[in-house]
């Protein structure tokens, strides 16, 4: 299938509602045929270039206020229209979530990251996206609004294979949610690539609670190793309630590695990410426990 | 497939095009308000020869609709110098020898005076990061660095 | 020679660039003609495939125009003349009319009102495909006997060559006798290299414009590094006399090799255009432009002897290249790989032999180097694993075997050689052992911690073109037209090409030089074009400065002649009585008899009595072929991290030394460098364009996404990239320069990969070296090192 990526080739009618109820009735009314949701366009606009993605409608939803907030009031509320870059400004992001802070930081270009969006990234769905472990790690949620109502689904729950996500055809994510951190938490990104802006070989956050030595509560995330970014269960089950030391990260480490399925392709290797995970896994692990307030 | 109405300022400008919706707005800028130093090289948002200014923020313009920039402010690497007097950054380039074939040039220039809007006192490091998603096959990006740097606050103003 | 001072050269200023950074400069693709339409190209999805039938007529229902094989010439050409057309091997038409050979190879093109328009036709256009064939990835299984064949027959000159076992070309060379060379060794080392196929990623993808005129001619704009070849080639393939064929000379957005041959789209474009009746604009996605050109790869085996002295006393090189589904310049190619292996160190007998091989992949063209960085990779490795063996400092045994002043040299191959008259390659090697704390390396066995650090050295060289005693296999010579004006500023009308690299403002330096003119009163511009300017054969072989300027000056000397002849009337003396001088106050140059400065006239009001009095211009046309290709060196030491639980690797610093001669633009010859070690950790360090072997496509896909380049965040700091220059000066060349483009990259790839050794102890045969393939390393050496303690 040839491609030109100078050009847009598909046809389809632009949309761009001004309000959120405007949207959701725009969703509604085309839930049957196809639409699909631009925001930053940034992966959007490259799938209709690269494998000829088509809609009928494109509706754009940048352009809605109801979509462009940031609360820090409590935790963290970040509207589905919010570009990248602006929350990677955001002092509390910094200070509070690195993980998400790190996460967005490693994302593509400066450009990029100022038409994309949080939204964008999690629905995109890919199994390398950088804002997706942060955000599983510090238990994020995504609102889900249509004609019909509203749920909150966790990020966890919502991506569930390469590209898929539970979205249902006439609903929206108006904002994503990440609930505030106890102040004895730490957290960390890492991430692998060939260059700097690239997709992640593999990447991975962690996420710890602390009380004294022990590690109160913990999520391990690594993404580009699946369909979609995965939980070290067993891994965390190894580190919950424990000392930390470093006896046991070297554990923690191995167990990690054999729970992750990593593939060969074009960026990396089977042998190389699994490898990998544990040097990383083991950093951030240090990283988070440090921010935590631990010492090892 | 239906027009679409935009108005929009570009360059300080006030324009008003009807567009289609599948148009790229990187396309309008070349092929239609012939405003060549935008470039096209990859499509796909790698490279950053397409990067613009909308409402003073680097952006791909092969990423972004023309319907999209209704009621937005572009600037384009032809409207940075001041009639006959060339913006700092374009004498910087010019002065550190941080041109060689120049087609990345539109963009790396544009990149970088955002950067210095938003840090006017950046680090080598932090000025690496920022433009790091503007890819140069020439210069290996180093006399690049150097014209950001002379442009910083408190930078040095001789070239190298 | 003492080095002169000079007036303009050796200055940093450059005015010439003002369009580049105020978005004013015009390249191919951003020419627009009233009228144009503009075209797409379909290319074959298949490796190597029988074309049965191109069926467009539902693409010219819907208005557009298109192409298909029967609407190309017969002719059959090589799409690179720089050779003589006696060497010149000829196997391709505009479109194919039998086969495919590569996946995205164009098939058939259509060009409509709109870009959307002309690529929803393309869309329409129905291939009927015949047989199809497995594609032949590597060159092993290329050369098997019972391979399918890629082509049956070729052309050489004019002699019909039967094609075997897809072997395209074979070369050899022989000096001396190397059994008793090696016999005469103590020390023999023996290694096999490989280097992998890289993407030339010049910013700017291929492009054409093409208009076709009332009386049946063409002009053309178009990405070349050469357009005077552009004009020769699309006046054979087309069958239009060379005065009605007319390219113009046009800004190149980067090239670094990729189009010193005439690039496959614009024969396509000038077809669509005469069958429209219309220009037609045809810009290259950069999808296509991945598979249209690729860096030549190359794999060597590599034996050297040495006495225990570190005396070299005989080389054997075998090398092999696949060339993809073209032969671009494969035969040349393997000639100057001899030569470059060849040239670096003495070791007086030697034996050559090379092998081009076609396969059903993208097609080979030179990339900065033309082999030089793929066979330095070899060598530079080598010479570092026999210093190791033979105990011996591997700057030690550089300093003891390298080809230098006085030494016969063969860069472009065998059939050009020449003396070499200016070396720095000693200076070079003590100094930068100097710079980069050589003497306190430590080596690999006694690093520690996690993150090691390695530092190695490397050498390289480049011709600065292709001239030699004879003319050879090889057109090499430049011209120019200079003209003084009625108000004394000049132009320079000369075809000689500017990737970037400034050229332009080195020719336009030369020309004030020789004239006194004030650099801004000296213009090189773009409004030049075949019919105005005499044959320039490229911009490539590194040969810019060297033989472009060089005949430049040639040219610049002559008007001096003229101009002092005329001055000479005016006032009444001879030429050689007079003094021709630059002064700075009025921005003139100005002439006096010699003592009397005060009776000057300026070059102005001498251009302007020529003028009233209708004695005429003062000006000259003429071209000039250099006799020589004198070698441009270069150094370098790196300095690499090894992270050794992650694999990846660091270049913190490098000292880089260049041998240029006078040294025209510092601040654009410094860019060469640094641009060029940029390239050269890409290809040692990053890129490679990996292929399935089951379909034949590239593994990207031709997206970037999947190409990293280095980007900023890749090279070191700033202040860590130490760069100085040799202090030579070559005779033969314009006042005393040579070249650096292409000898910046031959030893950073080669520098990196012994940096590397150092390091970690362990020795990367293969290009690129990256993460996965440098932990995969280290834990099989960790296993067998558990083995033998356990």
């Amino acid at each position: 299938m040839q491609t030109n990526t100078k050009i847009l080739a598909q046809e389809f009618e632009y949309l761009a509602p001004k309000t959120l109820d405007e949207a959701l009735s725009l969703l509604d009314n085309y839930k049957d045929k196809s639409a699909r949701i631009l925001a930053g366009g940034t992966d959007l606009l490259v799938k209709m270039k690269t494998i000829d993605l088509k809609t009928d409608y494109l509706i754009n939803i940048k352009n809605i206020p109801e979509l462009n907030f940031i609360d820090t009031a409590d935790g963290l509320k970040i509207g589905a229209a919010v570009p990248l870059s602006h929350i990677e400004r955001i002092e509390k992001v910094q200070e509070r979530y690195p993980a998400l802070y790190e996460g967005i930081k490693s994302m593509a270009a400066i450009a990029v990251r100022n038409m994309g969006t949080i939204a964008g990234n999690i629905c995109n769905a890919s199994p390398a996206a950088d804002t997706v472990p942060p955000l599983i790690a510090y238990g994020a949620e995504v609102k889900l609004v249509s004609k019909r109502g509203e749920r909150t689904v966790s990020v966890e729950d919502f991506i569930t294979g390469v590209g898929k996500t539970v979205i249902r055809a006439d609903e929206l994510i108006t904002q994503v949610n990440i609930p505030e951190m106890n102040k004895n938490s730490g957290s960390a990104f890492s991430k692998k690539g060939r260059v700097k802006a690239d997709i992640a070989k593999i990447n991975l956050a962690v996420y710890l609670e602390r009380e004294d030595n022990i590690c109160k509560d913990c999520k391990i995330v690594l993404g580009s190793v699946a369909v979609k970014a995965i939980r070290a269960k067993e891994a965390e089950g190894l580190l919950k309630g424990q000392t930390v030391s470093a006896s046991l990260i070297d554990k923690i480490t191995k167990k990690a590695s054999e729970e992750i399925k990593p593939i060969d392709d074009i960026r990396s290797s089977v042998e190389y990410r699994t490898e990998i995970a544990r040097v990383i896994v083991e950093d951030a692990v240090k990283i988070a426990w440090e921010r935590a307030g631990g010492e090892l | 497939m239906k027009k679409v109405e935009i108005e929009f300022t570009i360059n300080g400008k006030k324009t008003k095009l009807f567009v289609k919706s599948n148009t790229l707005l990187i396309n309008v800028i070349r092929n239609e308000l012939y405003l060549t130093g935008d470039k096209y090289g990859c499509g796909i948002g790698e490279c950053g020869a397409c990067t613009v200014l909308i409402n003073g923020e680097p952006v791909l313009s092969c990423l972004t609709l023309a319907a999209d920039v209704d009621g937005k402010e572009i600037t384009t690497i032809e409207g940075l110098a001041e009639g006959d007097k060339l913006h700092p950054m374009q004498k910087a380039f010019l002065e550190n020898a941080a041109v060689q074939c120049g087609f990345c040039t539109p963009g790396m220039i544009l990149t970088a005076t955002a950067l210095l809007k938003e840090n006017p006192n950046p680090t080598e490091d932090e000025i690496k990061d920022y433009m790091r998603g503007n890819i140069c096959r020439c210069t290996g990006y180093i006399q690049i660095v150097k014209a950001i740097e002379s442009c910083a606050e408190g930078g040095k103003s001789e070239p190298i | 020679m003492e080095k002169q001072q000079f007036e303009f050269i050796g200055k940093r200023f450059d005015i010439k660039n003002i369009g580049k950074v105020t978005g004013k400069e015009i390249y191919s693709c951003d020419v627009n003609i009233p009228g144009q339409l503009y075209a797409v190209v379909l290319r074959s999805p298949f490796p190597h495939a029988e074309i049965k039938k191109v069926d467009y007529t539902e693409a010219e229902k819907m208005g557009a125009i298109c192409i298909g094989p029967d609407d190309v010439p017969d002719t059959l050409y090589n799409e690179r003349i720089v050779s003589i057309p006696d060497k010149t091997y000829r196997d391709r038409t505009v479109l194919p009319k039998d086969k495919v050979r590569h996946v995205g190879e164009a098939v058939a093109a259509c060009a409509a009102e709109t870009e959307e328009k002309a690529f929803t036709a393309l869309k329409k256009i129905k291939i009927e495909w015949g047989k199809k064939w497995e594609p032949l990835i590597n060159l092993e299984k290329a050369m098997e006997a019972n391979a399918p064949q890629i082509y049956d027959h070729v052309y050489l000159g004019e002699e019909k060559v039967d094609i075997k076992n897809n072997i395209a070309c074979e070369r050899s060379v022989d000096v001396g006798d190397i059994e008793e060379g090696f016999k005469e060794a103590d020390k023999i080392v023996e290694r096999t290299f490989s280097t992998q196929r890289v993407y030339h990623m010049q910013m700017e993808t291929k492009s054409a414009v093409c208009v076709p005129e009332a009386d049946g001619g063409i002009t053309v704009w178009t990405t070349s590094q050469g357009i005077h070849n552009v004009r020769i080639l699309l006046g054979n393939i087309f069958n239009i006399p060379l005065h009605k064929v007319n390219v113009k000379r046009i800004t190149l957005g980067g090239s670094f090799g990729s189009s010193i041959q005439m690039n496959s789209i614009t024969p396509i474009c000038v077809a669509l255009a005469f069958k429209a009746k219309r220009p037609v604009k045809l810009v290259t996605t950069r999808e296509e432009d991945l598979y249209d050109h690729s860096k030549y790869p190359l794999k060597t085996v590599l034996k050297i002897g040495a006495k225990k002295d570190g005396t070299l006393t005989a080389a054997h090189c075998r090398v092999q290249v696949e060339i993809g589904g073209h032969n671009i310049q494969a035969y040349p190619y393997l000639g100057c790989v001899a030569g470059w292996f060849a040239s670096l160190y003495k070791y007086k007998n030697l034996k050559y032999e090379g092998t081009a091989i076609y396969t059903n992949k993208v097609p080979s063209c030179a990339m900065q180097g033309y082999g030089n960085p793929q066979i330095n990779f070899a060598v530079e490795s080598l010479m570092d694993i026999l210093a190791e063996k033979l105990d011996m400092d591997p700057v030690e045994l550089r300093l003891k075997n390298f080809v230098g002043k006085g030494d016969e040299f063969w860069g472009q191959g065998p059939t050009v050689r020449s003396i070499i008259r200016s070396c720095g390659v000693e200076e070079m090697l003590i100094e930068g052992a100097k710079l980069a704390g050589w003497k306190g390396r430590i080596p690999p066995s006694k690093k520690t911690g996690d993150i090691k650090k390695g530092i190695g050295v490397a050498r390289g060289f480049h011709t600065s073109g292709t001239g030699g005693p004879n003319p050879g296999e090889v057109i090499d010579y430049s011209g120019a037209t200079i003209k003084i004006n009625e108000d004394g500023s000049v132009d320079v009308i000369t075809a000689l090409m500017d990737h970037g690299g400034g050229t332009w403002d080195a020719g336009a330096k030369v020309v004030a030089e020789v004239l006194k003119v004030p650099f801004e009163k000296v213009g090189i511009y773009n409004e030049v074009d075949t019919r105005t300017t005499v044959f320039d054969v490229n911009t490539h072989a590194t040969r810019g400065v060297y033989c472009g300027c060089g005949a430049i000056k040639y040219v610049a000397e002559k008007v001096k002649e003229i101009l002092l002849n005329y001055a000479a009337t005016l006032f009444k003396d001879l030429p050689e009585n007079l003094e021709l001088t630059c002064n700075k106050e009025l921005g003139q140059a100005i002439i006096y008899p010699r003592e009397i400065p005060q009776n000057y006239m300026t070059v102005g009001e001498i251009a302007e009595h020529a003028h009233i009095t209708s004695w005429g211009t003062i000006s000259c046309t003429a071209t000039l072929r250099q006799k020589n290709c004198p070698p441009c060196f270069i150094t370098h030491f790196v300095e690499v991290e090894v992270n050794t639980k992650t694999g990846e690797i660091s270049v913190p610093r490098a000292v880089i030394l260049g041998d240029s001669g006078t040294i025209i633009n510092p601040g654009l010859w410094e860019g060469q460098i640094i641009g060029a070690f940029g390239r050269g950790l890409g290809f040692s360090l990053l890129e490679e364009t990996k292929y399935n072997l089951n379909n034949g496509k590239l593994e990207c896909n031709g997206m970037i996404t999947d190409y990293k380049i280095p980007t900023t965040l890749d090279m070191p700091k700033a202040d860590n990239i130490t760069v100085r220059s040799a202090h030579t000066y070559e005779p033969t060349g314009p006042f005393g320069a040579k070249g650096i483009g292409e000898a910046a990259l031959s030893s950073v790839g080669s520098a990196v990969a012994n940096a590397i050794y150092n390091a970690i102890g362990i020795r990367f045969y293969e290009l690129p070296i990256t993460p996965e393939k440098v932990l995969k390393a280290l834990k099989a050496r960790e296993a067998k090192n558990k083995e033998r303690r356990g």
